[in-house]
């Protein structure tokens, strides 16, 4: 237990430093903090509207009670008002979260599962011209930045083939089925592209893992027993070696929500990625810095997610009987 | 080094002296100067200009010419940044432990945990746009992942005997950092800062596709921004305008990634991808021509890894219900012997003369399926150190029952008695069935593998070193229930050991292996007593009990 103890104090402390990095910034960047906050033009303010302005904000307190005051703030949702839309950033950002979820969560899952199948087979059948030609093609498209997978895939599948709308997630005028069927193809285009973008750390994982337990005595006893190749595969060898790989999943999905950034900005998705950069084109300080904080919990939430998945998968973490005579404790393999 | 490892290596190295090259000579490279308006805006390609010019009318070809020297830009300083701090900090941390060591890791915990491009991105709008925010957010993020590397290869490196004696004798850090530390873990720098950079240039062209690059540059990320920004994919404007840049950048982060890739094999050996073992286990070779009719027929057996003969026409027979023991020192080639008697050769290694019969059934050529058919069903294999001969995530009673099943087809209920009773029969308690490998002692997990080579009724047991790693009660526990097996079921038996002393109890007859040739046959008291070769001799002295060297002493 307390290795789980120790992970939840790792997460705390990283909400920590990035709220604490959502404090600093405005504060250490150049100018006046108040343009940061206010967002507006503060050139065109007064000096009398300016201090109007740092009293509404609190900026003219000491700075210990700035930090007190932004993190009862926090704790309470309030991450201040968006600039552009005037709205509160929390609302903004509710507004926007369950696109990404569906699109980031869509596309790990479909990276996470033809990425390892991927590289599994490849480690079965490494060194074959096969595994060469299928690693190479791997490493070139894990070399393509993902916002140009998907300018590439505008072109091509949505304007020279128009096969799928190639903007935003729902028909303007769509009703009942139809707006269903929409939105579904209206994800398929960035979905394709996010697992695109991903699928080359999973497959060289997979592929890495997968060498390494072939190499296992377990396996070579698996044959030695006389079963069937596809078994000795799939339940030997694939099923150990997806363990650390599922271990990566939580790291993943940091990656592809970075990839969902550029990748819903070029499909004007209406996700949090687009919203990242709208906030960044429009300068919208307070808004930017309410994605960022909302974009590191969701990643918190799903490293703890993995770490309570994690016994579920490996028995070898699990709280187990020990042998006879021993007392009661936990076998913890990994450090 | 592999050839395909030079090749990749050599593709990679190529690629990017072109790249540097190209970026060097940008401004007498280019037809035009990048920043200024030299054509209509949004012309297609022309003679004058090769790829069209964008929405100003600037010309893309050279475009695309000088944002190299900003991509290379960016992402070497940044790497060098990253790989400066991250290699500092890694080792500082590896080499002082305790306090320091922890914050540090902290931190960098931390900072691996922060959304990578939303970090940088949030960092680089307060900053400011340009080249240094895009070199310092990078760094900023990049030099985490190396330090925990590097901290790594420390702390494994001060573990080691030199060190500790140094250490031990009070030396400073200012002396062995330097001298001693910083050379041995200098090599693995190298192909850090290679994958840094690929990242690098990477985050670099996502920042300027956000409009946080230096807009005053042409760079490949800032082109395909403005190509984003004036939605050039909607028209055929796409093929000169968004495909060039993004190749460029695919181009060069593929070779960092390759270069980088085959650096890390080098300094890191146990990265290299063994071949895989050959499709059909055994090779073409002469087939067995032997008359005896035992259970287990090796005749004039060589076996080869690449040059090396590792086994030199051996020949043994097991009769059923006869034990032998196949003795010799490690390397004497005596598990290869094990592994051929199931065609279950390791990876790079050939049957190159000879061959094995089993139940009068010829291995040499035998079919993939043949094999499969035979294994586990007429010859079981009883391997060394059960800890790691049984997958350490399924249970005991699954690696039993799937075994049971290999070769008939039997009910659920059917197998589950079968395991049940296999584990009556090694002596372990029914119970145990549900339980995994890690749950379990070392005796029982032999006891396990055994029960596992029982589960298919075969007629040829091989027991690879079966008492390996196993305390001394233990060992002769599991010797009496081979031995026992032997007797009750039938089973030809070959067992495999170093340890004389230990297998003479059980054997029958004894082989003795040396250098991959078998020195001495006979029956186990003849070997024990008059034993005429040296090292059947020296094998006897390694007795762990007191006794005096066979030979000297006739009982």
């Amino acid at each position: 237990m307390s290795r789980t103890c120790g992970r939840i104090g790792q997460y705390v402390l990283v909400l920590w430093v990035a709220g604490t990095l959502n404090f600093a910034l405005p504060r250490l960047a150049p100018g006046d903090p108040v343009a940061y906050v206010y967002g507006g033009d503060a050139q065109a303010l007064s000096e009398r509207q300016l201090a109007a302005l740092r009293e509404t904000f609190g900026l003219d307190r000491s700075l210990a009670e700035q930090y007190a005051g932004f993190w009862t703030g926090l704790l309470r949702g309030d991450l201040g008002t968006s600039v552009q839309d005037s709205r509160p950033v929390v609302d903004v950002l509710a507004e926007r979260l369950p696109w990404t979820v569906a699109l980031v969560g869509t596309a790990t899952a479909l990276a996470f599962v033809l990425g390892s199948l991927l590289g599994a087979w490849a480690a079965w059948r490494r060194g074959s011209k096969r595994d060469a030609a299928v690693t190479s093609a791997v490493l070139a498209v894990d070399a393509m930045p993902g916002f140009w997978i998907a300018m590439v895939a505008v072109a091509v599948f949505a304007v020279q083939l128009g096969w799928f709308p190639s903007y935003g997630a729902v028909a303007l005028d769509g009703q009942g089925l139809g707006a269903a069927g929409e939105v579904v193809s209206r994800m398929v285009l960035p979905v394709a592209t996010l697992a695109l973008a991903g699928i080359g750390g999973f497959f060289l994982l997979a592929r890495a893992a997968m060498v390494g337990v072939l190499d296992e005595p377990f396996v070579r006893l698996a044959r030695a027993k006389g079963l069937r190749e596809s078994r000795v595969a799939v339940v030997h060898g694939l099923r150990t070696a997806l363990l650390p790989v599922f271990t990566n999943l939580a790291l993943a999905i940091g990656a592809l929500l970075s990839g969902a950034v550029v990748v819903e900005t070029v499909f004007a998705y209406p996700g949090l990625g687009s919203l990242i950069f709208e906030a960044v084109t429009v300068r919208d300080y307070p808004l930017l810095q309410g994605a960022f904080l909302l974009v590191t919990v969701g990643i918190v939430g799903a490293n703890l997610l993995a770490d309570l998945a994690y016994p579920l998968l490996d028995p070898r973490l699990r709280r187990v009987r020990a042998p006879r005579g021993t007392q009661l404790r936990q076998v913890v393999v990994r450090g | 080094m592999t050839r395909r490892s030079r090749r990749l290596a050599g593709l990679g190295l190529g690629l990017l002296s072109a790249l540097l090259l190209v970026a060097l000579t940008a401004p007498w490279l280019a037809p035009y100067d990048p920043t200024v308006r030299v054509g209509v805006p949004f012309a297609r390609p022309s003679a004058a200009h090769l790829l069209g010019t964008d929405d100003v009318g600037k010309d893309l070809l050279s475009g695309l010419i000088h944002g190299a020297r900003v991509s290379l830009l960016v992402g070497v300083v940044a790497a060098l940044s990253a790989t400066v701090l991250g290699s500092g900090v890694g080792i500082v941390a590896g080499y002082a432990r305790g306090v320091v060591d922890t914050v540090a890791m902290r931190l960098v915990d931390v900072v691996l945990s922060l959304p990578v491009l939303p970090l940088t991105i949030v960092v680089g709008v307060f900053a400011g746009p340009g080249l240094r925010t895009q070199i310092f957010v990078i760094a900023g993020v990049l030099w985490a992942g190396m330090a925990r590397e590097l901290r790594a290869q420390v702390l494994s490196l001060r573990e080691r005997d030199h060190l500790q004696a140094l250490l031990a004798m009070g030396a400073r850090p200012w002396h062995v950092l330097p001298r001693h530390v910083l050379p041995a873990v200098a090599p693995l720098i190298g192909p850090q800062f290679v994958l840094a950079t690929k990242t690098a240039i990477l985050l670099e062209a996502s920042l300027a596709f956000l409009g946080l690059g230096d807009l005053t540059r042409a760079s490949w990320g800032t082109m395909l921004s403005l190509a984003h920004a004036r939605s050039a994919f909607l028209t055929d404007a796409w093929l000169w305008w968004v495909l060039p840049p993004g190749l460029a950048i695919a181009t060069t982060v593929l070779a960092f990634g390759l270069l980088g890739h085959v650096l890390e094999e080098r300094t890191r050996p146990g990265l290299r991808d063994r071949p895989a073992a050959p499709r059909r286990d055994v090779p073409v070779s002469a087939p067995v021509v032997d008359t005896v009719d035992a259970a287990l027929v090796i005749s004039q057996l060589s076996v080869r890894y690449g040059d090396v003969l590792v086994v030199d026409g051996v020949s043994l027979t097991v009769a059923a219900g006869e034990l032998v023991g196949l003795v010799g020192e490690s390397g004497s080639g005596k598990s290869t012997i094990a592994g051929a008697a199931l065609a279950l050769l390791p990876a790079g290694a050939t049957v190159s003369g000879g061959g094995v019969r089993v139940c009068g059934q010829d291995l040499t050529n035998a079919s993939p399926a043949a094999l499969r058919a035979l294994r586990g069903n007429r010859v079981a294999l009883i391997p060394q150190e059960a800890n790691s001969a049984l997958n350490p995530v399924l249970t005991v009673g699954f690696q039993l029952a799937e075994t049971v099943r290999a070769h008939r087809p039997v009910g659920r209920a059917a197998v589950r008695a079968r395991a049940l009773e296999l584990l009556g029969q090694v002596g372990l308690d029914p119970d145990r069935v549900g339980d995994y490998p890690h749950q379990l002692s070392g005796g029982m997990r032999q006891r396990v593998v055994i029960a596992m080579a029982l589960a298919g009724d075969p007629e040829v047991l091989v027991a690879d070193e079966p008492t390996s790693g196993l305390d001394v009660l233990v060992q002769a526990d599991v010797l009496d229930l081979l031995d026992g097996l032997r007797t009750r079921l039938g089973l030809a038996m070959l067992v495999v050991s170093h340890d004389l002393p230990v297998i003479e109890r059980v054997a029958d007859r004894i082989a003795v292996l040396q250098a991959g040739r078998l020195v001495e046959v006979g029956d186990t008291a003849t070997i024990t007593t008059v034993a005429a070769h040296p090292c059947t001799q020296a094998l006897l002295a390694s007795a762990p009990r007191l006794r005096l060297p066979a030979g000297q002493v006739r009982r």
